[in-house]
């Protein structure tokens, strides 16, 4: 006997309460992202069109599989109402399917489900994950700067900026202006998670809420900032972080170090004349230096830009291209800041991120570190029994 | 992921004490050196004076380099060729002994008596003010206290988890590296090797001259520079030293018509096993060929004549 699968009404949802493999679903989402594609049959070498992406609701985003899809109209930020959608699971996250049982069309804005931001659970920013929404926030603003920049052929403006509580910071980037303010403690609802050069960012558009709050548990800005270093094998653990503190010996040069040529327009750097963006250009001479810098649990890399690399070095960058014209050897003058920088202790902040050589960190203040000799004898010295 | 290895702090007497080499995961394994006081080391840091060096490469196009750090407590070869440029360079530069910092590799050989020999294979050497040497040492002097106070806490607290340590900023491969160091060597009086750590901290008071004491350091340290436990090499079978003939002559037929001299080692092994000798028993006589010193790999995959 095979028990028959009763058919079911689909029934309205909202996108973060999906179940694999439950009955069809009924839903209103908004199109964040999608791809054409087409597949090619395996039975007769047909090909068969198909869109996929991400839905969002607010309360949740997934990928869907939109199989025939019409030829025009979709776009990004559409919003549709799917009915009769397949779910299915992959990798452990409920994603939907479209196929001829279902019926797609569109939908206001105005029916996209109402998210209450009293009804969503509170998170930490320690506990956000990249593709999480439909949580609510309370943090303080550490930093923010508002930035222009061009999506597609349009001019925007982003403010970007770190955001903390007490389990930890995050980057975010916000595409309305919130007003936020340096020291302001905010709750927020309404933002998602996306994974930003292996780390964690919060990103904000005008869906999102922010409210002011009082915040007194939450961390002073300046505190936060000069938070004490920490371990660099605690940092890898971590894969970086929004606001980190170590302290190391640099141990070794990574290349490209010493004089780079940049493009004028870009400023990528330039091999044999050609940026990658721009073609046969004028690369303009730059100094940089990509820093190994070592505290015997671990190992990152610091890229300082000419200002720091100037300072560490003791040479600028007008000095550093008349010896390339005396001895016109790059790879000496790299030698010589090696020579320069090895050995050196230095305690560097800034923003590190993860890829699969390692932390990078990009410094917002670095310090020479001497340590005081007789006081490290002391401290040695009652450490093994012997009294000074 | 492969993370760059940390450059472990270091004194030549702990390098001197370490007699036990291993592999680490992977695809291109790394190779780590365990000392006895719970650094398990691929790359090292070590601060002391350098002595001039010597040339010991057999020829002019493969040049290297060997001189001597010594550091209070005791010393370590420091070596570079002709694949570590700069620090060649730097080695070479030197007449007289002086105040120096290197990172290297660092290298375990065993000579044929089974003896062990610590090198540092060095990436980096610079020539540094005395201030700067025993800043160093004083940073090599705290993780090494660091790490035996890591190995006492072990002994009486023997099930501390990696959580645990970790949330007390003990790095995971610190506490990994303790509990091997226990169970290779067991026996070790740390007490001792602590207390010969006073010269270093004279060094870094600066009480004392760069070099080692000239007193010679008391053999405080109770392990054999033998290497520990292994068996002795059960005389070969005449099956045993058949498969190591065929092994040989495969190895010359094929190394006898390569276009550079060696013998490509999947090809010998694909021909030893037509000849029956497949598998883990071929690669037993791979290894013990090479460990006996007969036939070498210089290149991976590529096998000599010693």
């Amino acid at each position: 006997m095979t028990d028959e699968p009763t058919p079911t009404t689909p029934t309205e949802i909202r996108l973060r309460d999906l179940r694999p493999n439950s009955s069809p679903v009924e839903f209103v989402a908004r199109v964040v992202t999608f791809e054409r594609r087409d597949v090619t049959r395996r039975s007769d070498g047909s090909r068969r069109p198909l869109v996929s992406g991400l839905l969002s609701d607010g309360t949740a985003t997934v990928r869907f599989t939109w199989w025939d899809p019409p030829r025009e109209g979709i776009e990004r930020g559409l919003v549709l109402r799917a009915v009769g959608a397949e779910v299915r699971e992959f990798r452990g996250r409920p994603e939907v399917t479209f196929s001829w049982k279902t019926r797609v069309g569109p939908a206001s804005p105005a029916e996209l489900p109402r998210v209450d931001a009293n009804e969503v659970p509170f998170r930490t920013v320690q506990e956000l994950r990249p593709a999480e929404e439909g949580f609510r926030l309370e943090v303080r603003v550490v930093r923010v700067a508002a930035k222009s920049v061009t999506v597609g052929t349009e001019r925007r403006v982003v403010h970007e900026g770190l955001l903390a509580d007490r389990t930890g910071a995050i980057a975010f980037s916000a595409w309305s202006d919130f007003g936020l303010k340096v020291g302001e403690a905010v709750r927020i609802a309404g933002g998602y998670v996306r994974a930003f050069r292996g780390r964690p960012q919060l990103v904000m558009d005008e869906r999102s809420i922010v409210v002011r709050v009082e915040g007194a548990d939450l961390p002073d800005p300046a505190q936060l900032l000069a938070a004490p270093p920490r371990s660099i094998a605690q940092v890898e653990d971590e894969g970086g972080g929004a606001a980190i503190a170590v302290e190391g010996i640099i141990v070794g040069l990574l290349p490209p170090s010493g004089i780079v040529f940049r493009c004028p327009t870009c400023q990528r750097s330039v091999r044999s004349g050609i940026c990658r963006v721009h073609g046969q250009v004028d690369g303009q001479a730059d100094l940089r230096a990509r820093i190994v810098l070592d505290d015997g649990t671990g190992a990152l890399t610091v890229n300082t830009n000419r200002a720091d690399t100037e300072r560490l070095w003791g040479v600028t960058l007008e000095e550093a291209q008349a010896r390339l014209r005396q001895q016109p050897d790059p790879s000496l003058l790299e030698e010589q800041l090696l020579e320069a920088l090895l050995g050196r202790r230095l305690r560097v902040r800034g923003v590190g991120t993860n890829d699969e050589f390692g932390v990078t960190l990009t410094p917002e203040s670095i310090d020479r570190v001497d340590i005081d000799l007789d006081t490290a004898a002391e401290e040695l010295g009652a450490r093994i029994g012997e009294r000074r | 992921m492969s993370l760059r290895e940390p450059a472990w702090r270091i004194t030549a007497r702990e390098l001197e004490s370490a007699l036990e080499e291993e592999k680490g995961e992977g695809e291109r394994p790394a190779t780590y050196l365990l000392s006895p006081f719970a650094a398990r080391m691929n790359r090292v840091l070590v601060a002391g004076n350098l002595s001039p060096a010597e040339s010991i490469g057999r020829d002019e196009a493969q040049a290297f380099w060997r001189a001597r750090l010594s550091d209070p407590t005791g010393s370590v070869a420091v070596t570079a060729g002709s694949f570590q440029p700069r620090a060649m360079a730097q080695l070479r530069s030197a007449s007289a002994p002086r105040p120096a910092i290197v990172v290297g590799k660092v290298h375990l050989f065993r000579g044929r008596d089974g003896v062990g020999y610590v090198s540092v294979r060095a990436e980096g050497v610079r020539a540094v003010a005395e201030a700067e040497e025993r800043a160093v040492l004083a940073d090599i002097v705290r993780q090494t206290l660091d790490r035996l106070d890591l190995m006492d806490r072990l002994e009486k607290e023997p099930g501390l988890t990696e959580e645990a340590a970790r949330l007390e900023g003990i790095p995971a491969a610190w506490l990994r590296a303790a509990q091997k160091s226990r169970d290779r060597y067991p026996n070790v009086d740390r007490p001792a090797f602590r207390r010969e750590l006073g010269n270093a901290v004279r060094r870094v008071a600066g009480e004392s001259g760069p070099s080692r004491a000239t007193l010679p350091t008391p053999p405080t340290v109770t392990v054999t520079r033998a290497p520990p436990s292994r068996p002795p090499a059960p005389a070969l079978s005449a099956a045993e030293r058949a498969e190591e003939s065929l092994f040989l002559d495969q190895l010359d037929e094929v190394a006898d018509v390569s276009a550079d001299g060696y013998a490509d080692l999947k090809e010998v092994l694909s021909r030893v096993s037509a000849h029956g000798l497949v598998g883990e028993r071929a690669e037993a006589i791979l290894n013990r060929l090479e460990e006996d010193g007969v036939i070498e790999e210089p290149i991976v995959g590529k096998l000599r004549r010693a």
